[in-house]
């Protein structure tokens, strides 16, 4: 065992490779090993910690951009400075870095470009955590924004994994970006109904419903005069975490309310005004004979010509 | 109906029945109010309810920490006055669980008499969903149903030079707190910073006692447990910034 000691310390102190800031030994390398993975072990910890106290006093879309960038920038900070252990010497890395760029740039170029583009689009902010939107077509809640990727998870329950650089570059529509949204309907009644009662009735539902807003008001209005109906439309502000339900809710009662008033939906319907067959072939024969006689009076008629 | 009940107990009012039964070893909460049905099982004993007023920002669903009350007729007010005025605002009666001595206290339902509404204080892309109430001005303190409204003593000072021109005011709920004994009583203020700005707060009232008691006009009143004052929650603002006009 004695012997075994001196034997293992000059183990960590054997050479492996030399650079300008001198010899790189087996124990640099483990220490350099052990610095980065003991940083990376603290640095979860940490970050759960933070996620648990923060959980109830900052919004999930504002801590976890926040942890991200304390995770990362420390990782980063933390391995450039324990990089002269394995010889490598940081400034010589940034005069490097020109040509490195550019050969990593080529190499790597859609990951940087995502890269870029989840740190815009953490700080930009067109989207959160939490917000519902659609992009590319994809349609559902964001769960995470990560450095390289956005991760959305559909109605249907799917999640999506879309690349940040698509994200940042095409049309975002975020479906809850402001505090309220309008909706609207058409209801078609018929021609014999009273419009201005169906408008009150239709105003008095709308007053009823605690979400849909009082301001902007609601407007009800006769908007349009159909082939078969009089098209009345209905637009309504609600908070942006309300309106699906109160939408659904509404058309329905306006519906119900409506029909127990007497004013009815129309079935699409054409008028044909057709006149009878009989009175038709009258006309038409009566006509002719009268002009014929007129104008045959001083000619002879066919049976006569015939006769002759 | 307000104030502190050891189980077993049952009370009723305004069609509204609260009662916590025995049922083995359980105890059951039931609370009907017109259609409205809710049950629920406490596992525990010695523990007490407290009924009182609550902030009006829990139903018919906690989407907003704001009130609007809208006044009835718009007010005029010199620049530099400083004016009381008496507005109402909703109630909603909030039954709470504690222990021994009240503490730790746990909101176990919450309900509301008056008629629900939301409204939108400022712009569509960047304004504040409020609930919304419709209140007429009194110059002196008005009798109300206390399970329906509250009485809001507001102190109106206008700090800018010119008149101001006041038809709405947006509270925090974060700031609220309320008192209640035969009414339901809250003190705010609303300073007028200028024409378009304004912020709201509540007054801190001097309380006597353990229970925590405020005088006002020779009248002591209990302080009520609130929604929003039992949250712990940091970085909350407890005033209100008026940025789109009043």
């Amino acid at each position: 065992m004695g012997l075994l000691i001196p034997q293992d310390i000059g183990f960590l102190d054997h050479g492996l490779y030399s650079t300008s800031l001198g010899p790189v030994t087996c124990g640099n390398l483990i220490k350099f090993v052990l610095i980065l993975s003991l940083s990376i072990i603290l640095l979860r910890v940490l970050t759960i910690y933070l996620r648990r106290v923060l959980k109830d006093r900052v919004s999930k879309d504002v801590g976890e951009p926040i942890l991200k960038l304390l995770y990362y920038g420390t990782l980063v900070v933390v391995f450039i400075s324990i990089l002269p252990l394995i010889g490598i010497d940081p400034s010589g890395l940034m005069l490097a870095g020109g040509v490195a760029g550019i050969v990593i740039g080529f190499a790597s170029q859609n990951i940087v470009g995502n890269l870029v583009s989840g740190c815009f689009l953490m700080f930009e902010r067109p989207i959160k955590i939490g917000d519902q939107v659609e992009v590319n077509g994809i349609a559902g809640y964001v769960t995470d924004i990560r450095i390289i990727s956005t991760l959305i998870r559909t109605y249907d329950g799917l999640l999506v994994r879309i690349p940040n650089q698509q994200v940042f570059t095409t049309n975002i529509t975020n479906i809850v970006g402001h505090p309220v949204r309008r909706f609207e309907y058409t209801i078609r009644i018929r021609y014999s109904d009273d419009a201005s009662a169906a408008i009150w009735l239709i105003k008095d539902l709308i007053d009823q419903e605690p979400f849909a807003l009082r301001n902007p008001t609601p407007s009800v209005f006769v908007n349009d005069l159909g082939e078969s109906s009089v098209n009345i439309t209905v637009r309504i502000w609600a908070p942006v975490s309300e309106w699906f339900g109160l939408k659904t809710r509404l058309l329905w009662n306006i519906k119900k309310t409506l029909e127990e008033n007497g004013i009815e939906i129309p079935y699409p319907q054409r008028v044909l005004h057709i006149k009878s067959e009989p009175e038709k072939i009258q006309h038409v024969i009566e006509e002719p004979k009268e002009q014929q006689f007129i104008e045959n009076e001083p000619v002879l008629n066919f049976e006569e010509r015939v006769l002759n | 109906m307000y104030g502190y009940y050891d189980p077993p107990f049952s009370v009723e009012q305004e069609g509204i029945s609260i009662s916590v039964e025995r049922t083995g070893d359980k105890w059951t909460y039931r609370r009907t109010s017109g259609k409205d049905e809710v049950e629920k099982l406490i596992l525990g004993d010695r523990k007490r309810i407290i009924i009182n007023p609550v902030e009006p920002l829990n139903t018919p669903k906690e989407i907003t920490p704001n009130l609007l009350i809208e006044f009835e007729k718009t007010l005029l007010l010199a620049g530099g006055e400083k004016k009381q005025i008496f507005l109402t605002f909703p109630v909603e009666i909030g039954v709470f669980i504690s222990d021994v001595g009240d503490k730790n206290p746990q909101l176990i339902d919450v309900l509301s008499l008056v008629r629900q509404k939301f409204t939108l204080y400022g712009e569509v892309s960047n304004g504040v969903v409020c609930k919304h109430w419709k209140s007429g001005i009194y110059s002196v303190s008005p009798s109300l149903n206390p399970l329906q409204e509250g009485i809001m003593e507001l102190t109106l000072r206008n700090t800018s030079s010119d008149w101001a021109s006041i038809s709405k005011a947006v509270f925090s709920a974060y700031g609220m707190k309320l008192y209640y004994d035969g009414d339901v009583f809250m003190k705010a203020r609303m300073d007028i910073l200028n024409r378009n700005t304004a912020e709201t707060g509540f007054e801190i009232q001097p309380i006597n006692g353990e229970m925590g008691y405020l005088v006002k006009d020779q009248k002591i009143r209990k302080e009520a447990f609130g929604v929003y004052g039992l949250r712990k929650l940091g970085f909350v603002p407890l005033k209100f910034y008026m940025g789109w006009g009043f």
